[in-house]
């Protein structure tokens, strides 16, 4: 049995259509990132699991119940804020407190709940403190405790981690990881950050104009992009995609990379994918950054191409290349050799083979055989 | 006493003199040869100024040279504040005047002899003969307007006429009663408990209001049936003069009597429950829904009524009646026309034509000056039958009121002159007049009327300082009283404590010295 | 010293040549400040004085405490005064929560239009000039044809002279003013419940709070602050009670319990030009109205660290 089921979900605000029958099945104890740009419909998706949004089409079950019909506060669901919806006139343990203290539970079981909550969190000195006296971390991590306390059945996250600093961000996103490890309580959480969702989800679901565009483990969706969109939204920097257009030679089909006013240049493509194209069909080349390589010897498998560096944003033991062939601009994520400037004199780039995505340019779809 | 009686005979008198306009020779009206412009701040009765424009004042500047030229803003509505400021501003045209609420006597006179205006006594002796004749014929008017340094310092507005208010009654109602005009106290609480109990508009309601009121003057007039005064002039709640005494009249034993009796009749629904709020339009709520059947009010306008409901509330007759007998036997109406306004002119310190402005204020005076003062332009408004002046059939039969249509072209507008209660009579309607007559007609009708003090600087801070409070607190318990909320016997002598406790003694004496002072001790 | 105040205004220079824009911008308050707060303080020179309009204020000559003394020997002045208080108090107690309630109430209101058409009906009182309220209060209250009377003689009770009775006068006084002010007033609340993060609603929901609890629980606490500087306010009006309404309601009958400070100066200052007893009791409220604010926004920034300063 799921933990949480959605059938068909749709959200409609008047004839306007915003979330298009969403499918998704999480198991009990399972961690789901919903991913995507903003306004892609994950926000909405989750609000309506938690009862915050009504649910216009489709049904959401929680622990094989249909909560369709049924109110927040009985969905047995907990959820945290992005601005963490503390209230400002309450102090920590109060906060934490409030969901237990409005369903009238005992003072002594409170008590023992908001203390446990504390020492996962490392709250317990802050107990006295109101918000207004509390870094963004800490406020985040009394959200959680509020949360916590509740023992729900399963945890809804809104983009906790939106308003804090980068640094903060990769603290907590830790500190939930091992929360969730340790708690195991079913988790949906919603961020826009695909590094997030990497690191945090048991699964992905990657979202985009109201739709699923594809769920999967992250490597899974790292390695094995259903589309183009999921294959750009992933990884950082985000994965090459080179215009192209299939031609025959050799017998063999190969990518002729589309150049405005240069020499165009012709890419071997994956064997995997050849028995699907056809000549003249119109494809993106995905290249990711990180399989770009640089004086490597060029094989049957690794093809050697003609670029011009335009800019070394050296990141320290890593460096990005901004290159382009025919026309086209390509990244590369090279390891910083000891003189940065010799990179800047670089006329070749080496390309694995095997290693090309191929989408079709119309439908996005992967057809390297992937998907 | 016997000054009362001196004043009486000298009305007495000024009424004959009157009749025979002896005024002074005026042949030659022109002051100036050459035309004199004079500035004045003339705002009256919160929403008028006075005007170069009206036909009067432009006969005025041809018949004497002097053209006065307005400085007053019509920006403020308010007379008062419009006065005030020009004082404080200290710039001073060269007359300044007005009609405001509270009166400028006290203003003229506390200004002149802090030297903003001009002690006008010498003036008059040597330039202005009409002035100084009308002084000598009403030497009350003088007094009434001396200031404690013994000066004049304006010239006032001065009414004419004695009777202003009257008794009113259903004589109707009292025909369909089979009842009788009341001529003492014991037959006017029959009608009124008539008037209550037997549904004397026969619409089978106990609706009816024996007695209403209009203003609180009016409210506790009944008092007067047990010889006591609401008040010794036309101001509510002012002092009156008993026997060469300043006595307040709320403080005197008739007043106690009275005012339990009234409080009783206000208990047995013989005087209007909601008299102390009913406002301005009480009278044609009441008869107009012929329920109300006595009350106390001006001649005028309260005789209009019967005409004008003619049709809405037929039979309607409410005339004037003559005060019932007091329970001491005596009959006296309580109201009176003033003497004098606490309004008019004076000439301010800054004036480079005194002269000129005595001789423009005495022309107001003479025989010509006050023709035009009361009934306008000759030939316009009023025409001249067998020497007396008389108002066209167009005016008296216009449907606005002749005092009204008077104060549009500057006659009748409260500047320093003598109004002719002979203009008046042309256009007040026959009820009213048939019951001024019969007022003037009973012996001893008319109370001696208390025409103010000027009080010294000394005298007015302790006026100043008790005043106020006293009158709150005397007020407050009429109130009370009449309502019921407290019972007259036994709260008294409270009231006598408190009274004394809040300074009335001592207001009392310097009125008193002020009184001496300014109407001579005799 | 010297150096100091010759370092002061070289450093004033300094920043007036190089914020010159900004200091442009506090000129207009600034002037308007002066103008209108500060030069009429002058004035006040009245209450010391026995002033005369033509003498002017540098003419009238000084008296001291003397006007001070005149009205703190007099009962009436007094008893204004407490009754001022006395009707600020009450009206603090019964008027003050009614907006917030209002507010509250709006806020729960579901329907947009039925909020819309509801506001605006209990605002517009508030635009309804005193002379016609205070008609319409005589006319309802009236003994023979008022409506209150009328349902209480068909009740089998006594009719009563409402505006007669010293007894009533402060209940229709701060009744009448609740039904006139109330919807008004409640704007300020309904502005600050509007600035309530919505997640915090939310995040209650998902706890399982009632929306009882939520009133209780976020809202009032929520506009807590707002609530306090509008007490703070009113109790710096606590001396003050305008005279308008009072002088057409009252009469000489309830004088007891309804002459206030504002009427006693009205009847004794301004209709009989005695301007320094008047200026003597504005100057004596404003010396209380500071006292009584002070001292809120003391108690305020301890108890609820809400201060207005």
């Amino acid at each position: 049995m799921s933990a949480v089921e959605l059938n068909d979900v749709v959200k409609r605000y008047g004839a306007l259509e915003v979330v298009h029958s969403v499918n998704l099945n999480v198991e009990q104890g399972e961690f789901v990132v919903l991913v995507g740009p903003s306004g892609c419909g994950k926000s909405t998706t989750l609000r309506m699991v938690a009862g915050l949004e009504e649910i216009s089409g489709g049904t959401v079950s929680i622990g094989g119940r249909l909560v369709n019909r049924v109110a927040p506060k009985d969905r047995d669901v907990a959820m945290v804020f992005q601005n963490y919806a503390l209230y400002p006139h309450l102090n920590v343990a109060e906060n934490i407190a409030f969901g237990l203290r409005v369903r009238r539970e005992k003072k002594d079981v409170i008590d023992a709940a908001v203390k446990e909550a504390a020492a996962i969190l490392d709250l317990t000195p802050y107990l006295a403190r109101k918000p207004a006296d509390l870094s963004g971390g800490q406020r985040q991590r009394v959200a959680m405790g509020r949360a916590i306390v509740r023992k729900p059945q399963v945890f809804l996250f809104d983009e906790p981690l939106s308003n804090l600093d980068a640094k903060l961000r990769t603290q907590m996103r830790a500190e939930i990881k091992r929360l969730h490890k340790r708690m195991g309580v079913t988790s949906i959480y919603v961020t826009h950050d695909q590094i997030e969702a990497m690191t945090l989800a048991d699964r992905i679901v990657v979202m985009n104009g109201g739709r699923v565009e594809q769920v999967g483990s992250p490597m899974e969706l790292f390695l094995k992009p259903a589309n183009a969109f999921v294959a750009s939204f992933l990884g950082s920097p985000p994965m090459n995609l080179l215009r192209a257009t299939v031609v025959s030679m050799d017998g063999e089909p190969r990518a002729r990379i589309d150049a405005a006013d240069a020499e165009a240049a012709v890419l071997k493509l994956p064997r995997a994918s050849s028995a699907s194209l056809r000549a003249d069909q119109r494809i993106l080349v995905g290249l990711r950054p990180e399989h770009v390589a640089v004086g490597m010897d060029a094989s049957a498998d690794v093809q050697e191409i003609a670029a011009t560096v335009d800019l070394v944003e050296p990141l320290g033991s890593e460096a990005l290349l901004h290159t382009r062939i025919s026309g086209q601009s390509i990244v590369a994520k090279i390891e910083t050799p000891a003189d940065v400037e010799t990179l800047l004199q670089i006329g070749r780039l080496q390309i694995p083979v095997g290693r090309l995505h191929v989408f079709d340019a119309e439908s996005g779809r992967a057809v390297n055989g992937h998907a | 006493m016997r000054y009362i009686r001196d004043t009486l005979a000298l009305l007495a008198t000024c009424a004959l003199l009157q009749t025979g306009s002896a005024y002074a020779e005026d042949a030659a009206t022109k002051i100036t040869d050459d035309p004199l412009e004079l500035t004045i701040h003339f705002h009256f009765r919160d929403k008028y100024v006075y005007t170069e424009g009206w036909p009067v004042e432009k006969k005025a500047a041809e018949w004497t040279g002097i053209h006065v030229k307005n400085i007053a803003s019509l920006a403020t509505s308010n007379s008062r504040d419009a006065f005030n400021l020009l004082m404080a501003s200290g710039n001073l045209p060269d007359i300044v005047g007005g009609d405001v609420t509270g009166g400028l006597k006290d203003d003229f006179i506390r200004y002149g002899m802090e030297g903003a205006f001009m002690p006008l006594d010498d003036l008059i002796e040597e330039n202005a003969p009409n002035l100084k004749k009308f002084f000598d014929e009403h030497p009350i008017v003088r007094q009434a307007i001396s200031a404690p340094d013994g000066h004049i310092y304006f010239i006032p507005y001065v009414p004419e006429g004695e009777f202003s208010r009257a008794w009113f009654i259903r004589r109707d109602w009292l025909d369909t009663l089979g009842l009788k005009v009341p001529e003492n106290v014991d037959e006017l609480y029959a009608v009124l408990k008539a008037f209550r109990e037997k549904d004397p508009n026969g619409n089978g309601k106990k609706d009816e209001v024996p007695y209403f009121a209009r203003e609180p003057i009016e409210a506790v007039r009944l008092i007067n049936m047990w010889d006591a005064r609401v008040s010794g002039s036309e101001r509510y709640g002012d002092f009156m003069i008993e026997g060469g005494k300043v006595v307040h009249p709320w403080t005197t034993a008739n007043y106690k009597t009275g005012i339990s009796k009234v409080a009783q009749w206000f208990k047995e629904g013989l005087i209007d429950t909601e008299v102390f709020t009913r406002g301005a339009r009480v009278r044609e709520y009441m008869l107009g829904n012929n329920i109300g059947g006595m009350t106390h009010d001006w001649f005028a306008s309260t005789s209009n009524y019967t005409e004008a409901l003619k049709d809405s509330v037929p039979g309607i007759n409410f005339a004037p009646m003559l005060p019932p007998k007091t329970v001491s036997g005596k009959r006296f109406e309580d109201s009176r026309r003033a003497t004098v306004q606490p309004a008019g002119w004076a000439i301010s310190y800054s004036n480079q034509h005194p002269v000129e402005t005595i001789k423009y204020f005495d022309f107001w005076f003479s025989e010509k000056g006050r023709i035009l003062s009361n009934w306008g332009i000759e030939g316009e408004t009023y025409d001249m039958v067998d020497g007396k002046p008389i108002y066209k059939e167009t005016v008296l039969h216009n449907p606005k009121p002749v005092n009204a249509q008077m104060w549009e072209i500057g006659a009748g507008v409260p500047r320093g002159y003598w109004a002719a209660y002979a203009s008046e009579e042309q256009w007040t309607n026959k009820m009213a007049l048939d019951g001024i007559a019969m007022y003037e007609k009973e012996p001893g009708l008319l109370q001696p009327e208390f025409t103010g003090v000027s009080m010294n600087s000394e005298e007015r801070a302790v006026y100043d300082k008790y005043w106020p409070s006293l009158l709150t607190y005397m007020m407050e318990m009429q109130q009370t009283w009449v309502l019921g909320a407290q019972d007259v016997d036994t709260s008294w002598d409270g009231y006598v404590a408190r009274l004394d406790q809040l300074g009335y003694a001592k207001v009392n004496e310097v009125m008193q010295a002020a009184y001496d002072r300014q109407y001579g001790k005799n | 010293m010297a150096t100091i105040i010759v370092g002061y205004f070289k450093r004033l220079g300094e920043d007036l040549r190089r914020d010159w824009q900004l200091y442009l911008l506090m000129l207009p308050m600034l002037l308007w400040f002066l103008l209108f707060l500060y030069k009429p303080m002058e004035g006040l020179q009245i209450a010391f004085k026995d002033f005369s309009p033509f003498r002017g204020i540098a003419g009238s000559p000084w008296v001291g405490l003397e006007n001070f003394r005149t009205l703190l020997d007099d009962q009436i002045f007094i008893r204004a005064f407490l009754n001022t208080i006395t009707i600020s108090g009450l009206g603090l107690i019964f008027a003050f929560p009614v907006p917030i309630v209002l507010a509250i109430m709006f806020n729960e209101l579901q329907s947009e239009l039925g909020r819309r058409f509801s506001q605006t009906i209990v605002y517009l009182p508030h635009f309804i000039s005193v002379v016609i309220v205070a008609g319409i209060v005589i006319n309802l209250l009236s003994p023979t044809t008022g409506v209150v009377n009328l349902i209480l003689s068909s009740l089998g009770l006594d009719r009563v002279y409402f505006l007669t009775q010293p007894e009533w006068f402060r209940t229709v006084f701060i009744g009448s003013n609740i039904w006139k002010e109330a919807g008004f007033e409640s704007i300020v609340y309904l502005a600050a419940i509007a600035g309530i993060s919505p997640t915090l609603y939310e995040s209650a929901r998902v706890d399982g709070a009632s929306r009882w609890q939520m009133m209780w629980r976020i809202t009032l606490p929520c506009i807590l602050p707002t609530i306090i500087i509008m007490l703070i306010i009113r109790i710096g009006n606590l001396v003050e009670v305008g005279f308008e309404y009072i002088i057409l309601l009252y009469q000489p009958a309830t004088y007891r319990t309804a002459d206030v400070v504002s009427t006693y100066v009205y009847r004794t200052g301004l209709q009989g030009t005695q301007y320094d007893l008047a200026t003597a009791a504005g100057l004596f409220n404003a010396v209380i109205a500071f006292a009584l604010v002070f001292a809120a926004n003391r108690i305020s920034r301890k108890v609820s660290t809400t201060s207005l300063w």
